[in-house]
């Protein structure tokens, strides 16, 4: 019950101590060191249902590059964003930004953001990294293509995740994006993810709908 | 007293139990169906059997200690088996042509320029003619800007050519329209400096001056006697979105003919050589030309050689034969498409290759029944005879179809063979055996469609396939739309699938429903239509199909649901009356053999009054 997101920051900064891994301030770093202008989001209104089954929506978590601008190992969130984009573009789909507020949960992030989409299909993504494909007709808990060991993605699998997504809403079969295995990447990033969910979850607005951005991003 | 009949099948094994009494017609108590165990008339059948027995037996309040005799059919002789050659490549040197097909290029139109690399393009002058080449390393938006750069400096770019799966993106960061092909994974060996075409398609459509020599020719500049030599390429090329051919002094494509050998028939009428290269026709034609045939050897050190080798090795482990004894009885070739890397390509582009399936029959050893039926002796502890032409057994049984009268013709579609019997009215039965059935249905599905899954292939031919539109929808290859309470699996999303009873099965890659139907009817009309007409003229009288009047077929492919509408179609012409057997009036074209093996029992032995449906004795079996 005591266990409050201090204390559990404290215990993992020990326990990185004590694995000789990172310094103290490494877990500090994914905070919010990034150079700043690297991405621009700009709020421009509650998100709408799209119209034009072209699209595919991507869901921000609460806070993605607000509080957070790199992922779990670093990657800059901006870097993530644009190769989804990216993705998403090169098979001629159109995509559409917006920032799901009420929740954290990546489930429902990206559920709501298909329910906005108007080909069904979105892709939700948190700060950490962790990314979900999903359509509206599934259950929430359900989905596309779940990956979710953050810190075995990379940028050219948010590339490939963002082709995907497009190929789903042109309703074409994909093959699974190909994710690196690693069994030791929960033991060993498990706590700071939690920390990260916990710094995420704080930035839940309860109620709020979700909003519009307009993304500016810079090479 | 209590009598099994059992059928054991390439594929499956079938029981019939029946009760013949003295004074009375048999009573059939139930029938069961068990896959085979092991190959087809090996001791390792033993454990099916005994299986299919005891489903049958459950339910009837019998037990298999209440069983008397068993009956086993001499299992035909015969058994099957595949395999596949490739008999041609194409072969490109120095890299004259990319014909791969990106899903998506950008841009649109025909570039024609001096291949140069991006990082060189500072050295282009204003008003040259470029194409430019984008290697994996550069990131869409840096090409773009330089791109757009030269374009400023009036530099001509007319087309790119892009390592990554980036065409789209670069193409909507320029500002003018050009063509760009994307994913050429090899594109350090694209040549520099040399004359190249770009051509890009509308989405839907497909090049048509790089597809075309002449338009070849018109870009670069062609001599006739050059423009002869690139017409090669021009057809590689035909059905292409998007393509690149580049210039230069000595490229070449070729299409090569492996030396695949000669196959030797040696027959009653003749010994015959001929190249596996010729296709399947003239194979076909060649057997034909034999008469029955006794034996088939492959060129040594040949690619057919081997194969044949691997059969005999096969069948003579299987049979405890030694391989000089065993001997081909019969072969059906089949020209196939098979998926091949093009050798020298710059994309990983595919190419389809002509190959020749041949499905091989044997003779085995009917010594082995002996051993099965002493095992089952022991296993049950009831007497077990050996005995009765399985093709005479499943006329028998055929009969029992309402309807159906002598004279009558069967069509067995096995597995490992298609077997033809043909009973006059004068009781003279004439039977024939051929290679090629299911398994090699089988092998060309997995083949065309480079599956490498021989499971998922045996599913293609069984059942209809399908696309789910959307989770709550799936539209079947006929067009029939099928609606969902319940979204389906999101495996299944925007998917191929192949609609079985049991539900859906995704199929792996970007299949179309169209590209599945006709590889399935293609692979089942090449075996099943010319497996048909082969053995109904080889026991036709006087080899005349028209004189023909009822052929019931039986056997497991004819529950497909197709192949007996095919062969339907294919014998109309000759007016004959061509349906899928109902034995006992209760289980389709199955169970034929082991009932006729009970029925052909009671009928022969003093214990049975009825009268025979068969004139008896069967007399001599005439084979053609």
């Amino acid at each position: 019950m005591s266990l409050n997101p201090e204390m559990i920051e404290k215990i993992v900064l020990q326990v990185l101590q004590e694995m000789g891994g990172p310094k103290p301030s490494a877990p500090a770093a994914s905070k919010e060191t990034a150079g700043p202008g690297a991405m621009v989001l700009e709020e421009i209104g509650e998100a709408r249902p799209g119209t034009r089954s072209d699209e595919v929506v991507v869901g921000l978590s609460p806070v993605f590059g607000i509080k957070f601008h790199k992922n779990i190992t670093g990657i800059p969130l901006s870097a993530i964003l644009r190769e989804i984009l990216a993705g998403i573009e090169e098979e001629g789909i159109h995509a559409r930004v917006i920032r799901v507020k009420h929740t954290s949960d990546l489930a429902f992030v990206a559920h709501r953001a298909a329910k906005l989409s108007g080909s069904g299909v979105a892709i939700g993504i948190q700060s950490r990294g962790t990314t979900v494909i999903h359509q509206k007709d599934l259950a929430p808990l359900n989905n596309l293509e779940l990956f979710p060991q953050a810190p075995l993605l990379d940028l050219p699998t948010y590339r490939a995740i963002g082709r995907n997504a497009a190929k789903y809403a042109k309703g074409e079969a994909t093959n699974p994006v190909p994710v690196r295995n690693d069994q030791m990447a929960r033991p060993k990033f498990q706590a700071i993810a939690a920390v990260i969910h916990i710094k995420e979850t704080k930035g839940v607005v309860p109620g709020a709908p979700p909003v519009e951005l307009r993304v500016k991003l810079e090479k | 007293m209590l009598i099994a009949g059992i059928d054991i099948g390439n594929c499956t094994t079938e029981v019939a139990l029946a009760i013949v009494e003295r004074t009375s017609e048999p009573r059939f108590l139930a029938s069961a169906i068990t896959g085979t165990t092991g190959i087809k008339g090996t001791v390792d059948n033993v454990p099916g059997v005994m299986e299919c027995l005891s489903m049958a037996m459950a339910g009837t309040g019998k037990g298999i200690s209440d069983l008397e005799l068993i009956l086993l059919n001499d299992a035909t002789p015969v058994i099957g088996d595949v395999a596949m050659e490739t008999i041609s490549e194409t072969i490109i040197t120095e890299s004259t042509m990319i014909g791969h097909n990106p899903a998506t290029p950008g841009g649109i139109g025909l570039g024609v320029g001096k291949t140069l690399l991006l990082g060189r393009l500072d050295e282009a002058y204003a008003g040259e003619q470029v194409i430019v080449v984008v290697p994996g390393h550069i990131d869409f938006s840096q090409a773009s800007d330089q791109i757009n750069s030269a374009f400023q400096r009036g530099v001509a770019i007319q087309a790119a050519i892009v390592q990554k799966d980036e065409a789209v993106l670069i193409a909507n960061r320029i500002q003018r329209t050009i063509p760009i092909v994307d994913e050429v994974s090899l594109v350090d060996r694209v040549p520099l400096g040399m004359l190249a075409a770009v051509e890009v398609a509308d989405p839907g459509r497909s090049i048509s001056t790089l597809s075309n020599p002449y338009g070849i020719a018109t870009v670069f500049g062609l001599t006739p006697e050059e423009t002869k030599n690139i017409a090669p390429i021009a057809r590689a090329l035909i059905g292409n979105r998007s393509a690149v051919v580049i210039k230069t002094p000595s490229g070449d494509v070729r299409e090569r003919r492996i030396p695949a050998g000669s196959l030797m028939l040696i027959g009653e009428r003749a010994t015959l050589e001929i190249d596996l290269q010729a296709g399947a026709q003239a194979i076909l034609q060649a057997i034909e030309r034999t008469g029955r045939l006794r034996d088939a050897k492959g060129e040594p050190g040949t690619n057919v050689g081997g194969m044949l080798e691997r059969v005999r090795s096969m069948m003579s482990n299987l049979t405890d034969q030694p391989m000089e004894a065993i001997r081909i009885q019969d072969l059906l070739p089949v020209d196939t498409l098979v998926q091949q890397a093009v050798v020298g390509g710059l994309a990983g582009e595919l190419s389809s290759e002509n190959a020749v399936a041949l499905a091989a029959m044997v003779a085995s050893s009917r010594l082995s029944m002996g051993r099965i039926a002493d095992r089952l002796a022991k296993e049950t502890g009831a007497q077990v005879q050996v005995g009765g032409v399985e093709a005479h057994m499943a006329l028998h049984g055929a009969l029992t179809t309402p309807g159906a009268d002598l004279p009558l013709a069967i069509l067995d579609l096995g597995a490992g063979s298609t077997d033809a019997a043909l009973a006059g009215k004068d009781g003279q039965i004439n039977v024939i055996h051929l290679a090629g059935a299911g398994d090699m249905v089988n092998l060309i599905i997995d083949a065309e469609l480079a599956l490498d899954d021989r499971n998922l292939a045996e599913e293609i031919k069984r059942f209809p396939v399908g696309r789910v539109d959307n989770l709550f929808l799936l539209r079947g290859e006929d067009g029939t739309v099928r609606f969902f309470e319940e979204p389906l699996d999101p495996k299944l999303f925007a998917r191929t699938v192949v609609i079985k009873e049991e539900g859906l099965a995704a199929l792996p890659g970007n299949l179309s429903i169209e590209k599945v139907r006709t590889v399935r009817r293609k692979a089942k009309d090449r075996v099943f239509v010319t497996n048909t007409f082969r053995a109904l003229n080889a026991v036709a009288p006087a080899g005349n199909l028209r004189l023909l009047s009822n052929v019931v077929l039986v056997g497991g492919c004819a529950l497909d649901f197709e192949i007996p509408g095919m062969i339907s179609d294919a014998l109309a012409e000759y007016g004959v009356v061509v349906g899928t057997a109902n034995v006992r009036s209760s289980e389709g074209p199955r169970n034929a053999v082991a009932t006729g093996l009970v029925l052909s029992y009671a009928d022969s032995t003093p214990l049975g009054s009825s009268p025979s449906v068969l004139p008896r004795p069967l007399a001599g079996e005439g084979q053609r």
